[in-house]
């Protein structure tokens, strides 16, 4: 697999080589919660959602989240969900891909005590069972070797309920917020770090959207199904320069898109390669010892992965997604014959193609992928997209350019994606042609338009990649926006102050999702918008209700792609203004 | 090995004996371990005889704890590898060291995807993680097994009106139409249902964890932790006369108490020993099955059993638990259990203000004190007015005065390790004259002394209707309650059914509140049925004292489920569908018209030309089609990439209308052309055409 990596790697360093920058932004479906059918039975190793984003309040710092065990209850005892033991949760960062791999890894493991082994109560007289502790390792080199950084981390307390939190019979502090103030530590090597329940910031319509696609729901209520639900947490605040290849601060970076400053995040969580049950052993008079244990033993195995929200959950179908978890982002290349049409012909699209099943999914009614862009294009799964373009002079000096890298972006007939959702994905999109903004490209997609994003870290594996010198933006921004880089796209397109010129300015959601992923980022709904073609439209490869010519493209289909929402847009309730940002967990006896 | 001869002894004293007693709220999430393997933990179990079938019992078994009806895309179901079981013991006296069970129902599930291209678990008609199931039964203690049930099926998870019914989904006529389909018949008779269904049990889970905050005194209102929450289900029908360890039927039972229609009956979950995880996403298993789960009377190891036993439990089955001897950790947990403790006001009852109005005895009948650590009844030991009463050593005295400072191994302990006999001092206070010991009215017999933690029900106890107006979710405590102060029942000691004597803990119905039940008998509410009153009752007085009043209508704030049950079999409530509005948080959305197309603009008149080519890339004709909108003059000419005419399609003056006109592009080298249309000698559109 390091072998693929290499290979396409080498491929990659003539485009890098060359100077290109380039541009992207695209896209699919809603986090990764119970998404395979193992991993759905191992909550406490299924990761569900990761995040990447530059720290708003502290901008030469970056802010990453990995969740951990879906829709957990916070009524959820006796005994309350927590990191489990004999699991290794991992963060992992690509920031060059030039040496193979992780350049750094973040490794994290649990442990767990009773403090009071006579009560069925986990919190009783200031004690508390399942009391978790954790160390934190990290590896520079790949994953040869790890140095602890942190020892005895505590995990905050379930939030079980006043009595149990402040009550004199229970842990007695003054709220659950000095809990988690309490439990935020900071590692030798500088990380600030914070391991605890917390309010899960995804949100989605589970009920609606895995009942065929019915998001927004076109009969009953919209919900969001994670609603007053927790997850739990690993966040960590790196200073940008720990993250950079060459350590260089933010203020170092040539411009908001410098190439140097993309990483690629992901998470995983391991087991051993061997459980056993552990019998009592028999005999008269009978002896228990060792029933009811567990030995866990040999090498350790991955069993959950998360880049991209939703790759696993709404793009890989059920009969791939286990082998999907197994895999390291650095094997999908060399996997790309079982992985690739998902997203070059992804299943999503045929809900938004009435020429496929788009008639059975009302909900995405919206939602139409250009048939005929510029009255020659078809996006629609199995047709062509532009690959007639292969080949032509008119690629020359574009990504699409087989010298460049044209031979991934354009590998065959029938497989029309793989010019903007593959990439996203898989490569993260360069500041280069055709991946610029249409404004200024005068009608030719293919000509240089505006740049609004550069996460291009070519190594394709699955991965959330940020280029942390773009700038936060302010979330009291009245511009701040949940559509992310959609957004930006839409403010760079159609905002006078910014679809004046071609030239490089920091538009306001440049920092959003797939550029990293912020918490408040609707990943969902841009995901769908992505798969119903808004990035092509981004580029000048407008709706077919377009007539080229036209001085304005904002047809009315895209306005509908725009428009379109899954009808959940934001979490259930507030962020923190500081680290670590998620809210606080919701208590067992505050919820309904 | 003892104890196990103990036991027998007991049964050889025929005796009859008579309880009620109970714990806390079942088995979800209960122990560390099982509470990661969601798929194996047994939540609830309940025995009963069928209301509209009372030739038959009902048996059934919960798993799989707190489903999200919305918890998708990969939605709950049973798990392969794993072997659920229902156990029955109905004759204590064939029981063996390692096992006593005389019928084995073993279910073992099957999943196929019948779809693996698609991420939805349902679609035009095919279903993923599909899943079907062997059932097999054994009547030899788990020597032999034939399969009475194959391809069993069990219903799809019930995901929504488009999955379900819609004709992009399964198109069915609704969902209880699946499950009527799912139910099916064994060759050996039993009535069989294993699916999804509505959790029938009831805990306010968020406050009764938060250190016994049932009901709430922290200004929050109770909620029914589980409402709304599916589980998956296992529920067998079965003839009285099969479960019966002679197969008589019910009417040959000599009376309602008739101690040879008692049956033990537990569930459990078990894996195989090794599970290994595969480097391509795959798991394997093998190796012998160890049980990883286990249930018989609800909320033993969720509030009797501490944190530190919890795993081990669950790891024995009830007749290993029986021959623990020395090692055994769990009596103790019976015989001066940790709930106690807040209903004391000398340990920890301050400091569970909820639990205020529960008061252990601690001076009952001037004398006999039960809180923990105090002697119970045990300074009768020896006392010849135990002679012919089951605290006589000679029948079973030792157990049951098993030493002091155990007080409660009188009334706990047998309530959950061996039922209850219609014995003296197990009998209402009814007839009794103030002397407990004495005979009184006999409300229970579900003695089936095998010494482990089980379910067990006599069989022959009539069925209450649900209808009666004096059904009761407090099951047997009910029947003491109207067995002593119900002018009907009260007026002799007599054997007469009283309702609810088919309650908890004599079996366990679907509506029995088990935690309300187990918690007030903590507290010695069964203690004062049987005439150890409450500190308060003065001799010659009335028994009803305020006391024991505050025991009766002590409730959790959560006493009933949060639907119906159904009047027929499977009696568990359609499942909740994961698009219901009562899971996750309700949004206030509305969704924008979705606009037509944009019109075309030659309609509109700009631009006044328009063209297209078909097909694009070409490698023969290309099909050009343009309108004009308002007449003028139109020149469409063929370029190559250098800029050069290489031909001229079109050039004249033309009406409004739509045309066609071809490019031969055979005889040119692949490459990109571009077809320029003017208008009045203005360029309005190039179109790029591929020659492959």
């Amino acid at each position: 697999m390091q072998q693929a990596k290499f290979t396409f790697k080498r491929k990659l360093k003539v485009f890098l080589l060359t100077g290109c920058l380039l541009v992207f932004s695209g896209i699919m479906m809603s986090s990764s919660h119970r998404e395979a059918p193992l991993i759905a039975n191992d909550p406490l190793a299924d990761n569900t959602d990761l995040y990447a984003f530059r720290s708003p309040d502290h901008p030469n710092k970056i802010i990453l989240i990995a969740d951990y065990i879906p829709a957990e209850l916070p009524y959820g005892g006796p005994n309350y969900n927590s990191f489990g033991e004999n699991i290794r949760y991992e963060i992992h960062i690509d920031n060059n891909t030039t040496t193979p791999g992780d350049d750094i890894i973040y490794r994290f493991l649990f442990k767990q005590t009773n403090q009071d082994p006579t009560t069925f109560f986990n919190i009783r007289l200031g004690k508390q069972n399942l009391y978790t502790t954790y160390t934190c390792e990290k590896s520079v080199n790949g994953g040869q070797t790890f140095t602890t950084v942190l020892s005895n981390g505590v995990v905050a307390a379930p939030n079980i309920g006043p009595r149990s939190i402040s009550g004199s019979a229970g842990l007695n502090v003054p709220d659950y917020n000095t809990l988690i103030t309490q439990s935020i530590s900071t590692a030798s090597t500088g990380e600030r770090i914070f391991c605890g329940p917390a309010d899960d910031p995804f949100y989605v319509d589970l009920g609606g959207i895995f009942d065929l696609g019915d998001a927004p729901r076109q009969g009953g209520k919209t919900r969001d199904g994670l609603g007053h639900y927790n997850v739990h947490s690993i966040c960590i605040e790196a200073d940008i320069s720990s993250l950079q290849k060459d350590h260089k601060s933010v203020d170092e970076a040539n411009n908001i898109l410098d190439g140097n400053f993309v990483i690629g995040v992901w998470a995983s969580s391991s087991r051993r390669a061997t459980r056993t049950l552990n019998s009592a052993a028999g005999g008269s008079p009978f002896n228990p010892l060792g029933g009811g244990t567990i030995t866990e033993e040999g090498n350790w195995v991955q069993v959950s992965r998360i880049g991209m929200p939703l790759t696993n959950e709404a793009v890989v179908a059920i009969g791939k997604k286990d082998f999907w978890n197994a895999l390291t982002p650095y094997q999908d290349l060399a996997n790309i014959s079982t992985f690739g049409n998902y997203f070059y012909n992804p299943e999503l699209a045929l809900y938004m193609d009435q020429s496929k099943f788009a008639g059975a999914v009302p909900a995405f009614n919206a939602l139409r992928i250009q048939s005929n862009s510029l009255k020659q294009f078809d996006f629609r799964n199995g047709r062509n997209g532009l690959y007639g373009l292969k080949g032509s002079s008119g690629l020359t000096g574009t990504a699409l350019d087989d010298a460049i890298f044209g031979t991934l972006l354009l590998p065959a007939a029938g497989e029309p994606r793989s010019v903007d959702l593959w990439p996203i994905f898989h490569t993260g999109v360069p500041n280069l042609r055709p991946y610029q903004l249409a404004t200024g490209k005068n009608g030719n997609p293919l000509a240089a338009g505006k740049p609004f994003i550069n996460n291009f870290l070519p190594n394709g594996g699955d991965m959330l990649r940020l280029n942390m010198a773009v700038p936060p933006t302010k979330r009291n921004d009245p511009k701040f926006s949940s559509l992310g880089l959609v957004q930006a796209a839409v403010l760079g397109l159609t905002d006078p102050a910014y679809n004046g010129s071609t030239s490089i300015q920091s538009i306001p959601n440049m920092d959003g999702f797939p550029n990293g992923r912020r918490l408040e980022d609707d990943v969902t709904r841009i995901e769908l918008q992505a798969v119903g073609g808004v990035v092509l439209a981004a580029i000048g490869l407008w709706y077919d209700d377009y007539t080229p010519g036209n001085a304005n493209p904002v047809t009315n289909q895209l306005i509908n792609t725009l428009q379109y929402s899954t009808g959940v847009e934001k979490n259930d309730t507030t962020f923190k203004q500081t680290f670590p940002y998620v809210q606080t967990p919701w208590r067992g006896t505050a919820v309904q | 090995m003892k104890r196990r001869k103990i036991y027998a002894a007991i049964l050889l004293a025929v005796m009859l004996v008579n309880t009620s007693i109970p714990l806390f709220a079942s088995s979800h999430r209960e122990a560390p371990m099982i509470a990661n393997d969601p798929l194996a933990d047994n939540t609830d179990l309940y025995v009963f005889r069928s209301p509209d079938d009372p030739t038959k019992v009902t048996i059934i078994a919960n798993y799989v704890p707190l489903q999200l009806p919305q918890g998708g895309p990969n939605y709950y179901s049973f798990g392969e590898n794993i072997r659920y079981e229902i156990h029955i013991d109905n004759n204590a006296v064939n029981n063996t060291f390692t096992n006593g069970d005389d019928i084995v129902y073993r279910f073992t599930f099957n999943k196929t995807n019948e779809d693996p291209s698609t991420f939805f678990n349902i679609r035009l008609g095919k279903q993923n993680l599909k899943t079907t199931y062997t059932l097999e039964k054994s009547t030899d203690g788990g020597v032999n097994f034939s399969t009475i049930v194959s391809n069993g099926m069990v219903p799809p998870p019930n995901i929504g009106p488009r999955s379900i019914t819609a004709a992009a989904g399964l198109g069915a006529a609704d969902y209880n139409s699946l499950i009527s389909n799912a139910i099916t018949t064994s060759t050996s008779g039993e009535k069989v249902f294993c699916g999804t269904a509505d959790d029938p049990f009831f805990v306010d889970l968020g406050g009764i964890f938060d250190l016994g905050d049932a009901p709430r005194t922290t200004g929050t209102m109770p909620v029914d932790g589980v409402k709304c929450k599916n589980v998956s289900t296992i529920a067998i029908q079965v003839n009285i006369a099969d479960l019966q360890k002679d197969h008589k039927s019910v009417e040959k039972a000599a009376n309602i108490l008739d101690a040879d229609y008692v049956i033990g009956v537990w569930a459990s979950a078990s894996r195989r020993k090794i599970r290994t995880l595969n480097t391509d996403g795959s798991q394997s298993y093998t190796g012998s099955w160890v049980q990883v789960s286990r249930l018989g009377m609800p909320l033993t190891n969720e509030a009797v059993i501490p944190i530190g036993n919890k795993d081990l439990w669950n790891s024995l089955t009830p007749y290993q638990e029986a021959g623990l001897g020395n090692y055994d950790v769990f009596s103790s947990s019976f015989y001066n259990p940790e709930l106690a403790l807040y209903m004391d006001d000398s340990q920890f009852g301050g400091a569970v203000p909820a639990l205020t109005p529960l008061r252990i005895q601690s001076k009952s009948l001037g004398q006999f004190d039960f809180r923990n650590g105090k002697d119970g009844l045990y300074s009768l030991k020896g006392n010849p007015a135990l002679a012919g009463t089951a605290l006589d050593d000679a029948i079973a005295g030792k157990l049951l005065l098993h030493g002091p400072a155990q007080p409660r191994s009188v009334d706990l302990w047998p309530i959950f390790f061996t039922g209850v006999p219609n014995l003296k001092p197990y009998q209402l206070a009814t007839g009794k004259n103030g002397n407990p010991l004495a005979a009184g009215k006999p409300f229970i017999n579900n003695f089936l002394p095998n010494g482990g933690d089980m379910l067990r029900l006599n069989m022959a106890v009539p069925i209450t209707k649900r209808s009666d107006p004096k059904f009761s979710s407090l099951g047997l405590v009910q029947a003491a309650v109207l067995g002593l102060t119900d002018p009907a029942y009260n007026g002799n000691a007599n054997l007469e059914f009283i309702p609810n004597m088919d309650g908890f803990p004599n079996g366990r119905r679907l509506e029995d509140d088990v935690t309300r039940i187990e918690l007030q008998a903590v507290s010695g509410v069964v203690l004062a049925a049987i005439g150890l009153w409450y500190d308060d009752y003065t001799p010659g007085g009335s028994p009803v004292t305020p006391n024991l009043l505050k025991v009766l209508t002590y409730n959790t704030g959560v006493n009933a489920n949060d639907t119906t049950l159904k009047t027929g079999f499977p009696y568990e409530q359609t499942p909740w569908p994961g698009t219901c509005n009562c899971n996750g948080t309700a949004v206030d959305y509305t969704q924008p018209a979705v606009l037509q197309p944009t019109q075309d603009p030659m309609r509109l008149a700009a631009p006044e030309v328009f063209i297209s080519a078909a097909p694009n890339p070409v490698s023969g004709t290309a099909n050009l089609r343009y309108r004009v909108s308002v007449e003028s003059n139109v020149t469409i000419q063929v370029m190559d990439g250098h800029g050069t005419i290489i031909n001229t399609l079109q050039n004249g003056r033309q009406q409004a209308g739509t045309y066609n006109v071809s490019w031969n592009a055979s005889g040119v080298p692949a490459g990109i052309y571009y077809v320029n249309t003017m208008e009045n000698g203005v360029i309005k559109q190039s179109l790029k055409i591929v020659k492959q």
